[in-house]
C-alpha cells in the first residue's frame, strides 16, 4: 500500500497550480490577442469572463479532487455514478492529447533557449525554423521534455513538482519583470504600451472581442482541464479552495499581463509602427514565437542575451504546465491500481510516443491543437453538467463551503454553474464552428484538413464513442485500485 | 505616452496586481488563523 501522498503546505499547492495554469498560452497568445482586440477594451472581457468561467471551475475543481481523493475519471464516477465516468474519460483524453503536443512544445523552446545561450544573433529566424523543424531534432527535444518532467512526477508530490513549482513559478515570474523593464526601457516602446493599453472603446461593440476574451480566458487559465482536480488530490483535508481559486485566477492574469509588457513593447521599439502593428497582427501563435521574436532580438544590443531570457520564461512556463498534465494521466493510472514508479514509466513512454507525430510534421500539430484545444471547451461544460446533475446547491452546500474554507461562496455560484456555463460554452463553441465554416465554406466537413470542422468533430465522437463502450471496464479498473488502496 | 495609455495601465495593471496580492495578503493571514486554531485543539 502506498502512503497517501500530500503537498507539504498551501503555498506548494498554489505554486504548483500558478504553475499548471501559467503556460505558453499566457506569453504566445495573450499578448498578440490583447493587442489586437482594442487594448485595454479587450481586457475588460478577459476579466469579466475571468470571473463567470474560469473561477467557477476552477472551485469546482478544487473542491471535487479534495472531495474524491480520484482523478478525473474516478471524481465523475462518484459524483454522477459510474456510468457517466466517460465524461471524465473524454477530459482526461482531452488533457493527454494536448500533453502528447506540449511536450514538442517545450523541446521547441528548450531548444531555442539553448541557441540563446551560445551567443550568436540568429540573423536569419525563418530559415532556422524550417531547418530545425525539418530535422531530427525536435524528437530529441520532445524526449528531453519528457524525460525532464517525467523525472519530476517520478519524484512525487512534495519532492518532486513541489519542489519543482518552488523553483520555477518564482524564477518565471522574475524572468518576465526583467523582460518588461527591458522592453519598456527600450527607446520607441511607448509606441508599444500606446497600442497594448490604449483603449478603443468602439471594440467593446463587437461580439467577436467579447467571445476573444471568453475564449483567452478559459484556455490560459486551465480551468476545465482536470488538472486542478488532479493537483486538489493531494491537497489536505481541512485545506480551502475558493480562496486558491481566486488566487490562481488573478495570479495567471497577473502573468499575463507581464508578458504583455514584455513582448508589445519590444515589437513597437524595434520596428517601424505600421510593421510592428502587421506582425502581432499577422502572426500565429508559433510564427510570432519562433520567427518574428527571434527577428527582433537579432537586432537589438545583447539580443541573444534576452532570446536566451526570453525562451527560458517560455520554457519554465510550459514545463510547468507540462508536469501537471504528466500527472493527471499518472494519476488515472495510479486510481487503477498502479504504483507511482509504473505510472510514469507507461505515461512517459506513451508520451514519447504518441508526441512523436507532432515532432515529425506541423499539419499534424496543428490539427491536434486545434481539435483539443476546442475539446477543453466541452470538458468545463461537461464539469458544469456534472454539478448541475448532482445539485449545485447541494455541492456548494457539501463540498465547496465545507470545514476549511476560507470564504464561502453564496448563491451567484449557482447562478454561475447552472446558467452562466452553458450559455458560455454554446456561445463560445458555437462561435468557432461558425468560423470553422467561413475559413472554408467547401471544405469544412473534410475530416482530412487539419483545421476543419469535421476533423474535430469526428475526433470528439470517436472518443466520446469509445469511452462509452469501454465505460464498464473503465469503471472496473478504476475502483477496483481504489478497492485496493 | 497617452493619458488613456496611463489611465488604463494603472487601472488593469495596478488592478489585477493589487487583487493578486491582496489575495495572497489574505491567504497568509487566513493560514495563520488556522494555525493558532488548529494548535488549540
Amino acid at each position: 500500500m502506498e502512503k497517501k501522498e500530500t503537498f507539504s503546505s498551501r503555498w506548494g499547492l498554489i505554486l504548483a497550480s500558478l504553475g499548471m495554469a501559467i503556460g505558453c498560452g499566457n506569453i504566445w497568445r495573450f499578448p498578440r490577442i490583447a493587442a489586437s482586440n482594442g487594448g485595454a477594451a479587450f481586457l475588460i472581457p478577459w476579466i469579466i469572463f475571468l470571473v463567470l468561467w474560469s473561477i467557477p471551475l476552477l472551485i469546482i475543481e478544487y473542491s471535487l479532487g479534495r472531495g474524491t481523493r480520484m482523478g478525473v475519471i474516478g471524481s465523475f464516477g462518484k459524483i454522477m455514478g459510474p456510468k457517466y465516468s466517460f465524461m471524465g474519460g473524454f477530459i482526461a483524453f482531452c488533457s493527454m492529447a494536448i500533453m502528447f503536443y506540449y511536450s514538442v512544445v517545450t523541446g521547441w523552446c528548450i531548444k531555442y533557449f539553448l541557441r540563446g545561450v551560445m551567443g550568436t544573433p540568429l540573423l536569419k529566424a525563418r530559415d532556422y525554423w524550417g531547418s530545425f523543424t525539418s530535422s531530427y531534432q525536435p524528437i530529441l527535444f520532445h524526449l528531453l521534455a519528457v524525460l525532464l518532467g517525467s523525472f519530476i512526477i517520478y519524484r512525487g508530490i512534495e519532492a518532486g513538482i513541489e519542489k519543482a513549482s518552488k523553483f520555477l513559478i518564482p524564477s518565471l515570474f522574475l524572468l518576465l519583470v526583467i523582460a518588461a523593464v527591458r522592453a519598456i526601457t527600450l527607446p520607441g516602446a511607448v509606441k508599444g504600451l500606446n497600442f497594448l493599453f490604449n483603449p478603443e472603446w468602439h471594440y467593446l461593440r463587437d461580439y467577436r472581442v467579447w467571445l476573444q476574451g471568453l475564449t483567452q480566458s478559459a484556455w490560459s487559465t486551465g480551468a476545465g482541464w482536470g488538472l486542478i482536480l488532479t493537483y486538489a488530490v493531494y491537497m489536505k483535508k481541512r485545506e480551502d479552495t475558493v480562496l486558491n481559486s481566486f488566487i490562481v485566477g488573478f495570479g495567471n492574469d497577473s502573468a499575463s499581463l507581464l508578458a504583455g509588457l514584455a513582448i508589445i513593447p519590444t515589437i513597437f521599439a524595434l520596428l517601424p509602427p505600421a510593421e510592428a502593428e502587421s506582425v502581432i497582427k499577422g502572426s500565429d501563435n508559433i510564427g510570432l514565437t519562433f520567427i518574428s521574436i527571434p527577428t527582433l532580438f537579432s537586432k537589438m544590443p545583447a539580443g541573444s542575451f534576452f532570446m536566451s531570457l526570453f525562451f527560458l520564461s517560455l520554457t519554465f512556463a510550459a514545463l510547468s504546465s507540462l508536469i501537471s498534465m504528466l500527472e493527471l494521466t499518472c494519476r488515472i493510472f495510479m486510481d487503477a491500481g498502479l504504483t507511482r514508479k509504473k505510472a510514469v514509466f507507461f505515461v512517459g513512454v506513451m508520451t514519447f510516443l504518441l508526441g512523436l507525430p507532432s515532432a515529425f510534421s506541423l499539419a499534424f500539430f496543428e490539427n491536434q491543437d486545434w481539435v483539443w484545444g476546442l475539446g477543453l471547451m466541452v470538458s468545463g461544460f461537461f464539469f458544469a453538467i456534472a454539478i448541475t446533475r448532482y445539485g449545485v446547491s447541494r455541492f456548494r452546500e457539501e463540498w465547496v463551503n465545507a470545514e476549511g474554507c476560507d470564504l464561502k461562496v453564496g448563491r451567484w455560484f449557482d447562478i454561475l454553474v447552472k446558467y452562466f456555463i452553458p450559455v458560455e460554452f454554446v456561445l463560445m463553441l458555437s462561435w468557432w464552428f461558425y468560423q470553422a465554416v467561413r475559413w472554408d465554406p467547401k471544405g469544412w466537413w473534410d475530416i482530412t484538413k487539419p483545421t476543419s470542422l469535421g476533423t474535430c468533430l469526428f475526433q470528439w465522437l470517436l472518443v466520446i464513442f469509445l469511452f462509452i463502450i469501454a465505460n464498464r471496464w473503465v469503471v472496473k479498473k478504476t475502483f477496483r485500485g481504489e478497492a485496493t488502496k | 505616452m497617452k493619458a488613456g495609455t496611463i489611465i488604463m495601465m494603472i487601472i488593469f495593471l495596478g488592478g489585477v496586481w493589487g487583487i493578486f496580492i491582496y489575495l495572497l495578503g489574505l491567504a497568509v493571514k487566513k493560514e495563520r488563523e488556522k494555525s493558532i486554531i488548529y494548535k488549540e485543539e
